[in-house]
């Protein structure tokens, strides 16, 4: 049930209140002392607990379904930092898991109708852990031994850098004489394949000039995301300047969180003007479907689910160009799940969460999979390795499939 | 300090995961986190996920004599699920589901944690052309104790309070008995409490001090085909209150009649405290208005009504437009709450509100939200308004007709900056001088009351019905260990 003419905050996927006069409007991404006049304003209601535009109220906070206790959803978590902030609490190690035991999906703040929190809770969640890390409460150990592997081979799935490209075949016209990079990033390149070559081979048949850079590293998102900002910083400007030596000027993504660190995170969190433009895989399709300069020819009789990424849906605020592409295929039909767009429900995997919240990430995943169950579909498609990789590290039953949409393209192709 | 010993026992009947004697777990249970009552102290917080475990944790806590205190969300205004006397918090949350609707007899029975989102969406999902009654409060709220603490209802013009709403029980007492009351302890039927003794009274404004609920039936509503919202807007509350009245009486299938003052719609509309003036009257601003809901399950008859409620209003020299109509009036920024939700209800007035009392942009609210006889609805206005005036407090008022006309709601919010111990100080002296105020009214009495106004009732009630009252608490709950230090304690 999602209303057309929907306005969204700027850059984002959640919906701007634009009954609310006198907002108060804060620059982005500061240290939690700027959010300090604010987060007290939550009463924890309840509402960031569940879809009110839904007609079946859906829960919406995998955090909070599985930790139970209030402290687990945004209302506990905005009111923890209060009493922070007011020396009612002290960080222990307690809390600093309570506020990493949530995958910062942002369904939460979606729900939240106090524009101030509305706007500003995803910050102060991320602000939370930038703290907790300061005063070593944070990251968890899973995230530290990721991080220190990233800043060693730049991957954090403890692979060499060496076999980054161990995926690439020869069919893959690449030209190093291009402008425009494909940026795998590390879950396509190490443990989702498919999703990899699927990408390159429709860059390659649509004769576009693009090139993969060897020396490509993890994009810094699951160490930012674990509040390590310093660190993923400096893992984003080895980027930044690795691909502006190599003239890039526009680069691909097939990840909803390389996609978002490049477009937001890079520019407006680091500071760092890239200038390059940053295109995810969908866009690039449906422009040159639209352009006349792709044809969808094979048919593949499916019934799909599209499941909305977290960092390219709420964060990023891309919902309607993966499903117009998907419409596109001939043979597809596409349903949705109750949770869909701005109310989906999170995959459990990002926030850092997989690696260190087992329990709250399989129980985020099976629900989602089971959602899509429901629905009749043959298939759960996503625009993310990541989302795909944990529908498939948990799907069970034989009568659902997990795709990436970079692959279905490519049979479609 | 709760011995591990019993936090182990505890641990035993619901499983590790859903007990915690953390610090940061517990300090969301110390206090409601709205209201300007004082804070309580939760030792040890257990959601338990059946009745039987509801039992068992009441049973270990009458043998060591530990407090509990039920909680779904606890935000009741009154600081009635604080836990004055620390102990444990039993977070219900769990109990969360819809076990039977019976559409013969429209009603459901419902777990003692579910909140209104849980029930709305059943219904929504389930059983489309039946609704429940449901207050404002936030979708995360408990519907069990917005029944048990005669919460005021959407159609309260219809059944009355909460309390009303109420067909039986399934309570776990203080000593760990489970007892099932009213047509339920008869039968597998939920019809209804009568025509045996009704004993829903020993737990109905008890504030959870006499039994927990396991269970509970509570009346739903066919949803007609044919409804009309109208939001007539007058000069003054002199001036509409009496259309409101003789509306009351009239029948005409309305389901829900009250009024705010221009404050009040200030705080829907989301504005800043900061940004309005305290007194909007003074501006020559219209400070009365409306909400007038119709049903009717032909269009003929809809019609008939509403143009008797038209006819109604005229004679008041009020015109009124829908509520959809006249929200076009108002500026888009300026439409707040009923312009964000109206769209989603269809044009219907939403009926549950977010962020509790933000509108202050302080986080803080509290009222004296009293039941009333429907003679003072003016009188208790004008005395709130002048105390709210005082405090440097826009005033805010509200008022619902009930069960046809038979009494009403009236309630005066206070809002303020829950950052600022001195605000919160204001606040609770404010709240007093109001509550006093509207005392010389008589018949004024407040739900939900927090312990200062417990007290002020004690003193003043009928000395029998005070006994009587400590000898049924002290029956249920010997040992007082449910909800102690709220309401009127037991005899010993
Ligand atoms: C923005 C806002 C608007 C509101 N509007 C309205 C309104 O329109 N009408 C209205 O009536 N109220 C309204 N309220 C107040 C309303 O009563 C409460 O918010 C809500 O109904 C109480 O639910 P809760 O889950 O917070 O209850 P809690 O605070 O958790 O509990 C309230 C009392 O019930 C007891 N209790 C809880 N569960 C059980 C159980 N299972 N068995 C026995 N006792 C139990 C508790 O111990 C406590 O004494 C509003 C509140 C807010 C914040």
């Amino acid at each position: 049930m999602v209303q057309e003419s929907r306005k969204y905050l700027k850059g984002k996927g959640i919906t701007k209140l634009i009954n609310v006069a006198n907002q108060i409007m804060l620059k982005n991404y500061q240290n939690l002392d700027q959010y300090k006049d604010i987060f007290y304003q939550c009463g924890k209601c309840g509402n960031c607990r569940t879809a009110y535009q839904e007609n079946g109220w859906p829960r919406v906070c995998p955090s909070g379904e599985y930790g139970k206790f209030e402290a687990y959803y945004l209302g506990g978590k905005n009111l923890l930092t209060w009493g922070l902030n007011s020396g009612k609490l002290e960080w222990t190690e307690n809390l600093a898991r309570i506020f990493y035991q949530c995958s910062v999906c942002h369904a939460c703040l979606q729900q939240c109708n106090i524009p101030e929190i509305h706007n500003y809770a995803g910050e102060w969640l991320m602000a939370m852990r930038e703290e907790a890390v300061k005063k070593g409460f944070g990251p968890m150990k899973e995230h530290t031994l990721y991080t220190d592997h990233i800043l060693n081979e730049y991957n954090p799935y403890l692979e060499k850098h060496e076999k980054r490209l161990n995926w690439l075949t020869k069919d893959i016209n690449l030209d190093p004489s291009g402008d425009i990079a494909y940026f795998v990033g590390c879950t396509s390149s190490y443990r989702e394949q498919t999703v990899a070559l699927a990408t390159a081979e429709i860059l390659s048949s649509m004769h576009l000039k693009f090139k993969i850079l060897k020396e490509e590293h993890c994009c810094g998102s699951p160490v930012f995301m674990t509040g390590q900002a310093e660190k993923a910083k400096e893992i984003a400007e080895n980027n930044v300047n690795t691909f502006s030596e190599e003239g890039i000027k526009k680069i691909i993504t097939s990840c909803a969180g390389c996609y978002r660190m490049w477009k937001e995170v890079y520019p407006n969190k680091f500071k760092l003007n890239h200038g390059m433009e940053i295109v995810h895989l969908p866009e690039l399709l449906i422009t040159e479907i639209k352009n006349g300069k792709i044809d969808l020819n094979h048919s593949l009789d499916m019934k799909i689910t599209y499941h909305d990424p977290c960092h390219l849906g709420r964060h990023m605020g891309m919902y309607e160009i993966p499903r117009e592409l998907l419409k596109k295929i001939p043979g597809i039909e596409l349903v949705e799940m109750e949770r869909n767009r701005e109310n989906a429900w999170c995959c459990g995997s990002g926030g850092g969460v997989r690696s260190a919240f087992k329990g709250l990430s399989e129980s985020a995943a099976n629900e989602r999979i089971q959602e899509a169950l429901e629905t009749g579909a043959d298939a759960i498609v996503s625009s993310c390795p990541f989302c795909l990789n944990q529908f498939k590290s948990n799907i069970k039953q034989e009568d659902l499939k997990a795709y990436d949409i970079s692959e279905l393209i490519n049979k479609s192709f | 300090m709760i011995s591990s010993e019993i936090i182990t026992k505890l641990e035993t009947i619901v499983g590790e995961r859903y007990v915690s004697d953390e610090p940061e777990i517990q300090y969301l249970y110390h206090y409601d986190f709205i209201s300007a009552e004082p804070e309580g102290k939760c030792d040890i917080v257990i959601m338990p996920g059946t009745a039987e475990e509801v039992q068992n944790i009441v049973k270990i806590a009458n043998n060591f004599k530990i407090p509990i205190v039920p909680w779904v969300s606890g935000i009741n205004f009154g600081g009635i699920a604080t836990p004055r006397k620390g102990g444990i918090v039993i977070d219900m949350r769990r109990l969360n589901k819809v076990l039977e609707v019976n559409e013969d007899d429209m009603y459901a029975v419902v777990e003692g944690g579910i909140t209104w989102a849980d029930l709305k969406g059943y219904l929504n999902k389930h059983h489309p052309d039946f609704q429940a009654g449901i207050t404002w409060s936030p979708p995360g709220t408990g519907v069990i104790p917005s029944h048990l603490c005669y919460g005021m209802f959407n159609l309260g013009m219809l059944g009355g309070t909460g309390a009303e709403f109420i067909n039986g029980l399934e309570v776990v007492l203080g000593s760990g008995e489970l007892v099932k009351i009213g047509s339920c302890s008869l039968s597998s039927y939920w019809y209804g409490r009568q025509p045996l003794p009704d004993l829903s009274g020993l737990f109905i404004g008890f504030e959870g001090t006499t039994g927990i609920i396991t269970k509970m039936a509570i009346k739903l509503w066919p949803k007609l085909p044919f409804r009309t919202d109208y939001l007539p807007i007058a000069q003054t509350v002199e001036e509409g209150a009496p259309m409101m009245l003789k509306l009351a009486k009239a029948g005409l299938g309305i389901i829900d009649l009250l009024f705010i003052n221009l404050g009040w719609a200030q705080s829907l509309m989301c504005l800043d405290q900061a940004n309005v003036a305290n007194d909007p009257v003074e501006l020559g601003l219209p400070d009365f208005l409306g909400l007038i809901t119709t049903q009717a399950y032909t269009e003929k008859q809809h019609e008939a009504q509403c143009e008797a409620i038209i006819d109604i209003c005229k004679e008041f020299n009020l015109d009124p437009l829908t509520l959809k109509e006249q929200m076009k009036s108002f500026p888009e920024n300026m439409q707040g709450i009923m312009g964000h939700l109206t769209p989603s209800t269809g044009g219907q007035a939403p009926v549950q509100f977010w962020g509790c009392w933000n509108f202050s942009r302080g986080g803080g609210g509290e009222w004296v939200g009293s039941y009333n006889t429907t003679r003072n609805v003016v009188k208790y206005y004008q005395l709130s308004r002048d105390v709210s005036l005082k405090y440097g407090k826009p005033p805010q008022y509200y008022c619902r007709f009930m069960f046809g006309g038979h009494y009403c709601v009236t309630r005066t919010n206070i809002n303020f900056n829950k950052n600022n111990p001195e605000e919160i100080l204001n606040a609770r002296k404010c709240l007093k001088e109001i509550h006093d105020a509207v005392q010389q009214l008589e018949g004024s009495i407040m739900y939900k009351p927090p312990l200062w106004a417990v007290n002020y009732y004690n003193d003043k009630m009928d000395r029998n019905m005070y006994q009587l009252i400590k000898r049924v608490k002290g029956l249920l709950d010997p040992n007082n260990i449910m909800n102690p230090g709220q309401g009127i304690e037991g005899e010993k």
